[in-house]
């Protein structure tokens, strides 16, 4: 889990991070567990987005996120541009127990690939975990978080025996593993509330930025005004910023 | 609101100017000048202004000595004689209201500079120094002696509750005293209306009672030595009664605002009598006290008078839904529990119980908002003011008035001020603007909750409330000039900042720090106790003052429709990407194509209906007599409604709207007969019809476009398209239904595709009657290929004058290929093999429809009747029987029987139903170079989307039109007769279908004469046949030779048809009398052809 390690001597660098999904999926309450390791049951809605930020520390590089937690209701989504512009992570979050948020998912996935930074990393998490049955999360999530394809099957297996029990879930995990597979994206089921998987979740894609498209505190970045500021950029981001846009103001 | 004239223009573009609908210029401006005063007045939507008059208010010196019982009012004002302001009075027809104008205060005392925010306001401002008096609040009126010419009213209010009237102490209310500037007539005219008011407003006294009762003022003002009073019940004044008021009271200094609101009260009137003086706005800013706050929101902000409108609307529209789910009571229910969590009285099943009610209520009164997150923070503010009613009705004053589309689907409002905030920013702080810009900081991330819930969340709760309670007093631009001020003084730190992270800490701390001294360093005690929030408001109006509401409204029009359009293009992207995987057969560029051409179409019918019925409306308004008591929606504002980015439109075209929508992308789509009201009559029926009758009132509905046609095949697409029998088409059906069209370029799929429109029962046959529709529409989609001299209607320009040469060619073609089209479909159907053919007719009809019989059984009926009617009437007399159907309603069966029996006439044996498989189709259409040609490129290019090329015009498909001139000669000349038919095609007007169906009944002829051979070929069964087979050939000798000898025919063919009529049910002899009548059949043929959708009615009969 990250801390505040301040003083480190490792190079540092700032990633935006977005979040994006359906209304009460618990994007917040991610964050929320992330940055303070809290959970609370009735969180204000968010308006427009809230902003936190949170250091990652990885063994060569410490990173910086800068999370940018957007509001669900559908309403809102017309700002989501404004939020996830220049961002270079992405977490689209969906409830595992709500196939709908799942498809609203693939929606913003396909969203961001059009519209977001060109080489944005993208993680597909399914939230709310602890609400499937034990041993079909149980198994699962720790696979998962390790990458084994093989678990999936047979976990899928447990979950259908297990369907009439207290399980929650209605999305299944391949389903969504397959998905996630298919659009390259990162793929991790959560609990907000137990706190599994949460720094994970983080670290991967921590890890998953590419080096040359880190850059150091944002103050340095200044230089990138030259993407300008289109009168519509709030919206419309129409314009792909050319690949070697986030490259050339590394330093 | 902002081009509601350009929309006028528009809209009238759309209509057809002959019509009598006239939106004049003088009309749009009325509309926008009601709002304004309405705005100016915060009143009801009900009120227009009715006079306008000039004049003086004198505020009467007698008032303040009377109020004497409390003389430690010196309010500056009243030192001297009394106050006078000139301004103007205005009455609409439950209000009487009085403003100065901006000229009258230049005066002013240092904090307010009320110059600033006074005066004329041009709509959504302040109303400056004055009163807004519901006439039912005049207890009389008197005309005062006065000097000069002048007009003088005194007028006295109903002050106080009726139970204080025996009391001498209570003030018997104030009077204003009011000299009219005008001419004699004018100040005549506008006393008579006021009488003419006031006696109607009597009738609203009972509601007036009920709601000052609920007012804290009354209360506030009663208790003073009245003991009675003392025992009524204290108003409701919101949660913080229960839970407390936030902040420390003491600290606030309530006890002595309410002691300065209690001597302005009683001087100047409390609730609805209000007199607002310069001291009204400064008490206002330095913050109300609170438990009288709720009640000020709601008369600065207007509320109260929609309270007063309609007292017991909250609690009807709650019992009304009790029980009721919608999706924005899920919505809410999710935030409940997280609307102001750290307020105590929202941690209480109380609190959330009000705040559940109030949110719900308001979803269900206007459901196209519903429910908007940030709008639960909102109304748990209000709340902890004023009791749920208030927050109600103040909730729809903001949605609707002073936050509009701020909480609205698409949240355009909110996006629009954004724009206009940071073009304000750009203007006011040039250089943090280029330093946002250079840093690449958006502002709208930090500055977008300020506006959306109105700082309540963003500032503590008291410093909010401070701003709120200036923002219902003066408008919107309150918001702005705060958010200007904030960025002002945090103006160097904020140039430090360089990411959005650093930009929004420093906000966020300032605002944690709002109660410390602004200048803590200072020497100077005074300004050392001046906190970071005095500092703000005084920032926010005086430095920028100059920001009014004037200036925000031109920068909203300046940037909304930019605004919009990037809405829109999110919303397409989005709307689009999301189409599922059929889509993606289909380009982006068309998707896109069929996205905007889609909802132009359902964009502009709503516009159409729309202005139709606000000139209905209009029209009935004049019609009513001037009576005060009209209440007139302000539909004038909503013009735009159904534009996608302002929040919910239809999303879902009906037929009507299909067809327009094709007309739009296919030429053949487009009609031959424009409007002919008689098309409409004949199928009044219809349940397409029955929608769109109503959105033409006399007139074309079809707007700017060309009137589409109304063809069996369109209805047959639209019914294939519509995949979940809704009658109507979503954009997801249309886009699947043209990846199924277009999205192939394989030929044998297009060909089963087309036979599948034709398989209406989906057993993979198409009838005899089927291969009739089939070669129909096959005339229909390629009739019109270059040109279109016949049709005035038609607005497309593709005349393709290279061609011209070789137009004839093509078109023969396609025709002499439809009709061998024909006759192999006949030559190779066959109900069980291809050797049942003509030669082995002898097989009796019984024996066929044994056949039949066992083989389907779900086509029993159809079949049974195809073989028992069997009598060769020629094809013609189907079209006559349909078009005489106006008079004859028909069972669908009878129409469906008879038609088909018509139908079986044409060609073959009738005794002798047959069918084609999609095998048989595909080979007779591969069979044929030009058929094949069709099915490969011409239908699907026949649709004009955005990357396909316009259709090339040398393409034999689609290259047709030289049918016109076969038909438009004997459609010329018969035009004159057609004219009772026709109606509406207007002088000189030539149906072009004329040449379609002239065409067709060539084909047709062609068709017989096939049958006439193959039948001759047959052992002459029967002596009947034989007959009819004579009557075929002579039918085709007429048909070959279209002359104006079928002028003549004409009527003849009209006697033919009620012939028919009569007949119909009694089909052997029927048949036999049209079989006398069926050599003028040819001409009526004609005439009913021209009204291509007769056909249609029968079919879907």
């Amino acid at each position: 889990m990250a801390d505040s390690g301040a003083a480190a001597p490792k190079p540092s660098s700032s990633v935006k991070l977005v979040l994006l999904g359906e209304a009460a999926v618990g994007k917040s309450s991610l964050v929320m567990r992330f940055v303070n390791n809290d959970f609370q049951e009735n969180k204000e809605p968010t308006i427009g987005a809230a902003f936190l930020t949170q250091k990652c520390n990885l063994p060569t590089r410490t990173i910086k996120f800068e999370i940018w937690d957007t509001a669900g209701q559908e309403r809102f989504a017309s700002l989501a541009p404004m939020y996830y512009r220049n961002a270079q992570a992405a977490l689209v979050v969906y409830d595992i127990t709500k196939p709908s948020s799942l498809t609203k998912a693939q929606h913003w996935v396909a969203e961001l690939h059009r519209q977001a930074s060109p080489g944005i990393v993208i993680a597909l998490v399914g939230n709310k975990a602890d609400l499937a049955a034990e041993a079909a999360a149980g198994d699962e999530l720790g696979d998962d978080a390790t990458e084994d394809t093989d678990a999936a099957p047979g976990a899928e297996g447990e979950e259908d025996a297990d369907a009439d029990n207290a399980d929650q879930r209605r999305v299944a995990t391949k389903t969504a593993k397959a998905y996630a597979e298919e659009e390259g994206l990162l793929f991790f089921e959560t609990s907000a509330k137990t706190g599994k998987n949460v720094a994970e979740v983080f670290t991967a894609i921590a890890n998953a930025i590419p080096e040359a498209s880190l850059k150091g505190p944002r103050g340095a970045a200044g230089g990138q005004s030259s993407l300008g500021r289109q009168e519509d950029a709030r919206v419309n981001l129409g314009s792909v910023r050319p690949e070697g846009a986030k490259e050339g103001c590394a330093c | 609101m902002f081009n509601l004239s350009n929309l006028v223009q528009k809209a009238q573009q759309f209509i057809e100017p002959a019509l009598p609908l006239a939106v004049p210029a003088s009309n749009d401006q009325r509309p926008s000048k009601a709002a304004l005063f309405r705005h100016q007045f915060r009143l009801p939507d009900s009120q227009s202004p009715l006079q306008e008059i000039t004049a003086e208010l004198t505020l009467s010196p007698h008032h303040s000595t009377r109020s004497s019982s409390s003389e430690s009012t010196t309010g500056e004002k009243e030192r001297g004689q009394g106050n006078h302001y000139v301004g103007k009075l205005h009455l609409s027809e439950q209000y009487l209201c009085f403003s100065t104008q901006g000229s009258s205060f230049l005066h002013s005392a240092s904090l307010t500079s009320s110059s600033s925010f006074t005066g004329q306001t041009h709509g959504a401002g302040p109303a400056g120094n004055g009163f807004t008096l519901p006439l039912c609040a005049i207890r009389r009126v008197e005309r005062l002696h006065s000097q000069s010419y002048m007009f003088a009213l005194a007028i006295t209010t109903w002050n106080g509750t009726p139970d204080s009237k025996a009391k001498k102490t209570a003030p018997s209310g104030q009077k204003l005293t009011i000299q009219l500037a005008g001419s004699r007539q004018q100040c005549e005219r506008f006393c008579d209306a006021l009488k003419r008011g006031l006696r109607e407003g009597i009738k609203d006294v009972e509601n007036l009672r009920a709601v000052v009762a609920e007012c804290y003022s009354e209360y506030l003002l009663i208790d003073d030595k009245d003991e009675a009073a003392k025992e009524r019940e204290h108003p409701d004044t919101g949660l913080g009664m229960i839970f407390r008021y936030p902040g420390n009271a003491r600290k606030l200094r309530d006890a002595t605002k309410i002691r300065l609101w209690k001597e302005y009260l009683r001087e100047n009137g409390r609730s609805v009598t209000l007199v607002r003086q310069p001291t009204f706005h400064k008490l206002i800013r330095v913050g109300l006290p609170n438990r009288l706050r709720g009640e000020i929101w709601e008369l600065t902000s207007g509320s109260f008078f929609l309270r007063l409108e309609k007292p017991s609307l909250y609690t009807e529209t709650l019992a009304k839904f009790s029980g009721r789910n919608s999706l924005a009571i899920d919505e809410i229910e999710k935030d409940l529990n997280r609307s102001l969590p750290e307020y105590p009285g929202f941690q209480s099943e109380e609190g959330i119980g009000r705040l559940r009610r109030v949110l719900t209520a308001y979803s269900w009164t206007n459901e196209s908002v519903g429910y908007c997150q940030a709008m639960n923070i909102v109304v748990a503010a209000l709340l902890i003011y004023m009791s749920e009613s208030q927050a109600f009705f103040l909730l729809s004053i903001l949605c609707d008035r002073l936050l509009p589309g701020y909480y609205a689907t698409t949240m355009y409002g909110t996006l629009l001020d954004q724009r206009v905030f940071e073009s304000l920013v750009e203007k006011t702080m040039p250089i943090l603007w280029d330093h946002l810009v250079k840093s690449d900081v958006q502002l709208s991330v930090v500055s977008l909750p300020w506006f959306l819930s109105l700082y309540i969340n963003s500032m503590p709760l008291i410093f909010a409330f401070r701003v709120l309670d200036v923002f219902f007093l003066e408008g919107p631009k309150v918001l702005f000039q705060i958010g200007l001020a904030i960025l002002r003084i945090n103006g160097e730190e904020l140039l430090d900042a360089t990411d959005d992270g650093t930009f929004i800490s420093v906000l966020k701390s300032y605002f944690s720090r709002l109660d410390e001294s602004a200048h803590p360093r200072s020497d100077n005690p005074k300004l050392r106790a001046v906190t970071r929030f005095q500092e703000l408001m005084v920032v926010a109006f005086k430095e920028f003052a100059g920001i009014t509401q004037n200036t925000i409204s031109e920068q909203r029009a300046k940037h909304k429709d930019a605004v919009l359009a990037n809405i829109e293009s999110f919303t397409k992207r989005t709307s689009i990407r999301n189409l599922g995987p059929e889509s993606k057969r289909l380009s982006v560029d068309d998707l896109g194509f069929l996205y905007d051409k889609f909802y132009a179409v359902l964009y502009e019918r709503q516009q159409r209906a729309e202005i139709l019925e606000q000139e209905a409306e209009r029209k009935a308004k004049a019609e009513r007599t001037k009576a005060s008591a009209i209440f007139a929606p302000s539909s004038g504002d909503n013009v735009q409604r159904g534009r996608v980015a302002l929040g919910p439109s239809p999303t879902e075209m009906d037929y009507d709207a299909f067809r327009e929508f094709l007309a739009g992308i296919a030429k053949w789509a487009i009609t031959d007969s424009p409007s002919s009201p008689e098309q409409e009559n004949s199928q009044p029926s219809h349940s397409y019809f029955g929608n769109s009758n109503r959105n033409r009132p006399s007139t074309s509905p079809w707007g700017s476009g060309p009137e589409p046609a109304d063809h069996e095949f369109m209805r047959r697409l639209f019914r294939q398209w519509d995949v979940d029998m809704t009658d109507a088409l979503s954009l997801q059906n249309v886009v699947t239904g043209f990846a199924q069209v277009k999205g192939t370029k394989d030929i044998m799929s297009n060909i089963s595709y087309f036979f599948e429109l034709y398989d209406d029962d989906g057993d993979g046959r198409v009838d005899r009657e089927g291969i009739l529709r089939i070669s129909e529409a096959l005339l229909f989609l390629s009739r019109r290929g270059v040109s279109q001299s016949g049709s005035p209607a038609a607005s497309t320009t593709d005349v393709n004058s290279g061609d011209h040469a070789e137009k004839g060619n093509p078109d023969e073609q396609f025709l002499s290929s439809v009709s061998a089209f024909i006759r192999r479909c006949f030559e190779y159907a066959d109900p069980d093999h291809p050797s049942h053919r003509g030669d082995h007719a002898l097989d009796s009809a019984t024996k066929d429809m044994d056949n039949f019989a066992i083989g389907e059984d779900d086509e029993d009926e159809d079949l049974i009747s195809l073989s028992a009617p069997t009598s060769p009437a020629p094809t013609q007399n189907k079209d006559l029987q349909t078009s005489s159907e106006d008079h004859t309603p028909l069972s669908p069966h009878d129409s469906i029987k008879s038609a088909k029996a018509k139908a079986a006439n044409l060609a073959l044996d009738p005794n002798k139903p047959l069918y084609i498989t999609l095998p048989t189709f595909r080979m007779v259409i591969l069979a044929d170079e030009v058929l094949e040609h069709f099915f490969e490129v011409g239908f699907s290019s026949s649709f004009r989307l955005a990357s396909t090329s316009p259709p090339s015009h040398s393409s034999t498909a689609s290259n047709l039109t030289t049918f016109s001139n076969a038909g438009k000669h004997a459609a010329g000349s018969t035009a004159g007769g057609l004219g009772g038919v026709v109606g509406g095609a207007g002088a000189g007007v030539v149906p072009p279908s004329k040449g379609l169906r002239g065409m067709l009944d060539n084909i047709v002829s062609d068709g017989m004469r096939v049958a006439a051979e193959v039948k001759r070929r047959m052992d002459e069964a029967q002596k009947e046949m034989d007959r009819e087979a004579r009557q075929g050939r002579d039918d085709e000798d007429e048909d070959d030779e279209p002359s104006p000898a079928k002028d003549a025919d004409l009527l003849e063919g009209a006697e033919t048809a009620d012939v028919e009529t009569a007949g119909k049910d009694r089909l052997p002899e029927a048949d036999l009398l049209v079989l006398t009548g069926s050599g003028s059949a040819g001409g009526g043929r004609k005439r009913s052809a021209s009204d291509a959708s007769r056909k249609v009615l029968e079919f879907e009969r």
